[in-house]
Parts: C-alpha cells; sequence; structure tokens
C-alpha cells in the first residue's frame, strides 16, 4: 500500500550557536543561521524508509519565515519529494496552538492535491522550543490518532499502523488507526548523510512557498491573537561547573593531575 | 463554584504515582496563595479507592471516572474523559506532570478545550501580570516557568485570557506531601460517554516494562555508563562504583542495549538524581540525559570525545578512552590515594 506521508520539519536556529538577546530581553534571532531541527531528522529518516518499504510520497511541512528555505535543502537532498513552507508575517508570534493549527491546514491543503494523507510525521520535540506539544495538537485538529514517543514503526497495513513507544521503563507496542500523528523518539533511526549526488538532485525539488490565504486558515486563529501564552520574560542560566577539562596522551599524568586537582579543590571521592 | 487548581493524577499498577502527589503538594500551595481550591482527576479503572488517600494529601476534591474501558491508558479515550471533566467543572489551572503519558495528554486536552499549555515546567507560580500592550492587569495568575533552548534560557509564560491554565511539570522537583487523615474532601464520579470511534483507535498490543528496585535519588555517589562503555566497560564501570561506595547508574542507551538494567537509568524517563558526585562515563550528555543529572554537587566526566556536550555540564572532564583512563583511576584509587581523605 503506497503511503502518502507529510513530514513536519522545524527550522531552528542552530542549537550550537550560542543564544544571543537583544536589550529588551528577546532572543535575537535575526544573525544566527537556521537549520533544521536536528530531531526532526530523525522523522524525516523514518518517513523515508517508510516510503521505501511501502512506496508513496513523502512531502515536508514547515511554517518559518521564507529565508528558512535554506534550511529545508538538506531535508531535500536526504530524499524528501518536496517541501510546502508556510511562510506569512500574520503566523508571526504563534504559540504552539496556533502553530499546530496552521499546520493542521497545510496538511490539508497537501491533501487537497495528493490525495488522502496517511501519516503525519514529526520530531519528538525542537531544539528551540522543546515541547513535544505540536504532534498531539495537530492530531487533534485533524480529528486523528497521534502517538508520541515513538521508537519505530513496525508495520502498516489494513488502515493500522504499528509503532513501539518508548514509556518510563520499558515499551509499548500500539496498533494505531490511520491516519495518525506520529512523534518520533530519535533513538533507533540513523538520519542519512546526502551525497553530493543527491544535493544535486534536490536542487530540482520544489519548495512551494503559501500564505494563510492560500491554506485557508481564519487568520484570528493564528499568530499572537491566536495565541493564548505569553512569554513575559526570558533569562539565561549560569551553569556554574569549574570545567576543569584535563588532557594528556600519558594516561598516568592524566589521572594524576585530575587527582592532584580534586585534592586541591578539596573533594573527597569516596562516600 | 470555588476557583480550582486541578491536578491530572496517574496511576501505575493501583498507585497514585510519586510526581502526582509531588503536584497535589504544588497545587496546595498555589491554591493558598491564590485562595483557590486544590482538585484532583483520576482516570482508569478500579481508582475510586484511591480518592480518599488523594484528599489525605491534600485534595480538596477528587473526580473520578472509573471504566472497564480506561484501565490502560489510551490517548484518545483518556483525552475525551479529562476534557468532559475539565469542561464541566471549569478549573483556574490544570497540572499535569511531565511524563511520557502527561506529555502526550496534556497537549491533546489543551488543543480540544482550544487553551494554551506550557511543556515541561521546572516551576509555577501565581502572581499578577500587566499586559504591556493594552495595559491590563490580571491577579493571580499562573506563572509558567520553564527552560527553553536545549536548557540555556529560562523563560516565564502566561496564559492571561484562556481557560483552563494548563502546564506539565517535570517530576521529582518537589517534597511529597505529608499524609493527614484528619482531612476532608468531596468526591466525585464521574460517568463519560466514551464512543467506539475513539476507543478502537488505539489498541495496546504489549507492555513491556521493568520495575523499580534501584533507589538512586538518595545515592551520594553514582559512577553512570553509556554507550561509550559497551558490557566490558560496564565491569569498570562497577567497580568503580563499588569502590567509591556509591550506586551505579545508566544512559538510555546502555539501558537499551541490555548492558544493565532500566531501574539504573538516569534522565527524561529514568530517574533524576542529585549526588554529590556524579560521574558519567562514556556518555555523551544528550539533553534528556541531562536533565536527570544537572543538579548534582559535583559532575566528573570520561569520554573520548573533547566536543562532547557532557563536559558542558561537568566539573571535572577527563578527556581519554575509559578502557584506559577507568583501570589507571582504579588502581591509583585502590593504592589508598583517595583524593581528599588520608
Ligand atoms: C523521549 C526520549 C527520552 C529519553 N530518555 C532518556 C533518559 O532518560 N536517559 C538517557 O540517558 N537518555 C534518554 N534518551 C536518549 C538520549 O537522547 C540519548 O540517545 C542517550 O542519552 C545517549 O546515550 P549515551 O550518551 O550513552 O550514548 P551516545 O550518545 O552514543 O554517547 C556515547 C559516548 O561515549 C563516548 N565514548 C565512546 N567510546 C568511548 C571510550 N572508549 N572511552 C571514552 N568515551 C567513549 C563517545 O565519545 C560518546 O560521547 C531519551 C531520548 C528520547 C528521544
Ligand atoms: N514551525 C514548525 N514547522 C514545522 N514543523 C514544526 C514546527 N514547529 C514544530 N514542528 C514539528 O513539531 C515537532 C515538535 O515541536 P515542538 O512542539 O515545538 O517541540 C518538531 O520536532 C517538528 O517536527
Amino acid at each position: 500500500m503506497p503511503l502518502n506521508i507529510v513530514v513536519l520539519v522545524k527550522p531552528v536556529v542552530d542549537p550550537k550557536a550560542v543564544v544571543r538577546f537583544r536589550p529588551d530581553g528577546t532572543i535575537d534571532r535575526s544573525a544566527a543561521k537556521l537549520v533544521a531541527n536536528p530531531y526532526d531528522k530523525y522523522a524525516v529518516e523514518a518517513a523515508l524508509q517508510l516510503r521505501e518499504r511501502y512506496g508513496g510520497r513523502v512531502v515536508g511541512l514547515s511554517m518559518a519565515p521564507p529565508q528558512a528555505a535554506d534550511a529545508l535543502r538538506e531535508v531535500l537532498a536526504m530524499g524528501v519529494d518536496e517541501f510546502v513552507l508556510l511562510s506569512d508575517p500574520r503566523l508571526a508570534g504563534s504559540d504552539t496552538l496556533a502553530t499546530s493549527y496552521a499546520l493542521s491546514a497545510g496538511v490539508r491543503m497537501i491533501e487537497r492535491k495528493l490525495g488522502k494523507v496517511d501519516l503525519v510525521v514529526c520530531g519528538i520535540e525542537s531544539s528551540d522550543s522543546n515541547t513535544g506539544h505540536i504532534g498531539p495538537e495537530v492530531g487533534e485538529w485533524l480529528g486523528i490518532p497521534s502517538v508520541s514517543y515513538v521508537d519505530t514503526v513496525l508495520d502498516v497495513s489494513e488502515g493500522y499502523v504499528v509503532v513501539k513507544r518508548l514509556i518510563e521503563g520499558g515499551y509499548m507496542k500500539l496498533r494505531v488507526r490511520l491516519p495518525a500523528v506520529l512523534s518520533i523518539a530519535g533513538t533507533s533511526y540513523q538520519p542519512r548523510i546526502p551525497t553530493l549526488r543527491d544535493v544535486l538532485a534536490s536542487r530540482r525539488k520544489q519548495i512551494t512557498v503559501v500564505g494563510v490565504d492560500d491554506i485557508g486558515v481564519d487568520p484570528s486563529l493564528v499568530g499572537l491573537a491566536g495565541s493564548p501564552t505569553r512569554v513575559v520574560r526570558m533569562w539565561r542560566i549560569e551553569i556554574k561547573r569549574k570545567s576543569k577539562i584535563f588532557t594528556d596522551t600519558d594516561v598516568d599524568a592524566l589521572v594524576e593531575k585530575f587527582l592532584e586537582e580534586l585534592r586541591k579543590d578539596g573533594i573527597t571521592l569516596s562516600r | 463554584m470555588a476557583r480550582t487548581v486541578l491536578v491530572y493524577v496517574e496511576v501505575s499498577d493501583g498507585k497514585i504515582e510519586d510526581h502526582s502527589l509531588e503536584l497535589i503538594g504544588k497545587a496546595r500551595e498555589l491554591a493558598t496563595k491564590g485562595g483557590m481550591d486544590v482538585g484532583a482527576l483520576v482516570v482508569g479503572h478500579g481508582v475510586r479507592e484511591l480518592a480518599r488517600e488523594l484528599i489525605y494529601r491534600g485534595a480538596d476534591e477528587v473526580h473520578v471516572v472509573d471504566d472497564p474501558r480506561l484501565g490502560t491508558y489510551r490517548l484518545l479515550p483518556y483525552t475525551k474523559a479529562v476534557a468532559h471533566v475539565v469542561g464541566a467543572t471549569s478549573p483556574e489551572v490544570v497540572l499535569f506532570s511531565a511524563t511520557v503519558v502527561g506529555r502526550e495528554l496534556a497537549p491533546r486536552v489543551a488543543a480540544r478545550l482550544r487553551t494554551g499549555i506550557t511543556a515541561d515546567c521546572t516551576d509555577v507560580d501565581i502572581g499578577s501580570w500587566t499586559d504591556p500592550l493594552s495595559g491590563r492587569v490580571y491577579e493571580n495568575i499562573l506563572y509558567q516557568i520553564r527552560p527553553t533552548f536545549g536548557g540555556e534560557i529560562m523563560a516565564a509564560i502566561v496564559t492571561p485570557q484562556h481557560r483552563p491554565q494548563m502546564a506539565t511539570v517535570r517530576p521529582g522537583l518537589f517534597p511529597i506531601p505529608q499524609r493527614d487523615e484528619t482531612r476532608s474532601g468531596r468526591v466525585v464520579e464521574w460517568s463519560v460517554e466514551l464512543d467506539e470511534d475513539s476507543l478502537d483507535s488505539i489498541e495496546v498490543l504489549e507492555v513491556r516494562r521493568e520495575m523499580r528496585k534501584v533507589d538512586l535519588k538518595s545515592a551520594k555517589i553514582i559512577v553512570s555508563g553509556g554507550r561509550g562503555a559497551g558490557p566490558k566497560g560496564f565491569e569498570l564501570v562497577r567497580e568503580l562504583a563499588k569502590l567509591l561506595g556509591g550506586e551505579v547508574g545508566a544512559s538510555r542507551a546502555a539501558v537499551d542495549a541490555g548492558w544493565i538494567s532500566y531501574d539504573h537509568q538516569v534522565g527524561l524517563t529514568g530517574q533524576t538524581v542529585k549526588p554529590d558526585i556524579y560521574i558519567a562515563v562514556g556518555i555523551s550528555g544528550a539533553v534528556q540525559h541531562i536533565v536527570g543529572m544537572k543538579d548534582s554537587k559535583i559532575v566528573i566526566a570520561i569520554n573520548k570525545d573533547p566536543e562532547a556536550p557532557i563536559f558542558r555540564v561537568a566539573d571535572y572532564g577527563i578527556v581519554g578512552d575509559l578502557f584506559v583512563v577507568l583501570p589507571k583511576l582504579i588502581e591509583k584509587l585502590k593504592q589508598g590515594r583517595l583524593p581528599g581523605g588520608s
């Protein structure tokens, strides 16, 4: 059974970059480079493996400013067939409720073009907001089941998907009716590295930029107006660690230096 | 009707989860501050008997949805049950634990009620807020405090106009309230109409869960091994732990590989630990691991990759191959050269 899969990819400020504040306390995103949310690459890998197994199409969907398109190229090179980029000034300031509403409208738009969408896959959380809300919330807007913390997709057949889900202390195996939203925990899908040929091929792939009017969302339910939550304040936490790092090619000297430092700092290793 | 702070209570094997009790305690604090009542909501099968215990722990009213079809957690019927009770009782605040269940169920309920929600809070508080745009003052609203940007930055979030104000709160941060058998409260039983459609949407085929035996929470010293250790390395990790009189911890990767049982796992889906000394061996330092050990007094990391993120949260870092470093360290410690000691 060929599958139509939508994969949600969030362009984020490169998590390796140090977050910068503006004088008014808001985050300065202008200078930082955007990349695909690292967790979403596991979701992309899961989607691609499903396409390899069952056939079908994998369409990427992102909500971000237009300059985020560059970040999506990398994901197209991994093998995603095409991207829809939802970009509109009216979407700015959306919290997870508003974002999930807009993305669910994006899924519906893709559905009108492609036919029925069987699976929506997304990452377990984004590296900048770390909420993990989008998966369950998109499921709710679309009125379909969702599963968070999916470790592996085991099987798809007869209108159901069987997944292994992480829980505290172990796993759960679930049979879930399609269509469904799956949030992929990045533990068992190793994202593929595109080859040069993949990168070249991806240049011909389409990124369709659409706005609020194209996907037919109610403008009062997106952006700041459609967002129940307000960020009041942000501050940096100081990680108060000594950060004394030891290197030495001679292991005896290395361990000795380390123990010497502990002694100097008055730290006892035993209980 | 009194304004309430409602806590969604998780039950496992007929027992109230500790993190849910912690939340009842926290809710009590919020309720006192904001002139509210504490409500508890428990969903499942055979959970009716737990109501009294929740009252002893601080709930003023307990809402029970007890139904044989809710015996195992399944997202859609549970969403239905929670949204039903919340919709009918209109609490000001609803708190969930930031567990795998809470972090899936809470946003689903929030979206159904078209309200806001904040994930994975490390603290919640009651206070007032003035909207800088309209100048309007909101009294006694919920401050939702959480790390963001991978933990580097903290954010305070409010939900000024929508109700309920919702949040998931990280387990292991607040004390479990004392049991007080003199407390009394109200128990309300609900019967929720569960449609076949949502009942059929998800079927649980299998649950594999290890019971918790090791208590890492009270350990003073923990030596944890990760994927880098491998089964051989774990022998060294165990030896060091024994030598220091500490416990053995592990990353999820090590647990998944089967080198050690789940009850040793530290992190988001394992235990939250705060020992005096935490030694991470062959652990890269993924956020999900760090949330479980970052409040340790002293962190020592041994890793061959100088770029490993674990070094960013370490007081002392040894860059080197654990198979060379650990035997040497053990040897030196055995020679009676425990630093700071005799
Ligand atoms: C929803 C969810 C929940 C999770 N919950 C948890 C959790 O509770 N706890 C948890 O730990 N993880 C959890 N994880 C997994 C987490 O994301 C990481 O995958 C995991 O912590 C990695 O474990 P690790 O550091 O042992 O392995 P790796 O990331 O593979 O790191 C191994 C490290 O060992 C080093 N190494 C290798 N060989 C040597 C050597 N010879 N000498 C020295 N160093 C060496 C490497 O340099 C590397 O840094 C969760 C993930 C998800 C998505
Ligand atoms: N703006 C966005 N565009 C596309 N996908 C998103 C967006 N925000 C979140 N997601 C998806 O939802 C997942 C969870 O994100 P979050 O709820 O922000 O932690 C991410 O891993 C993405 O797959």
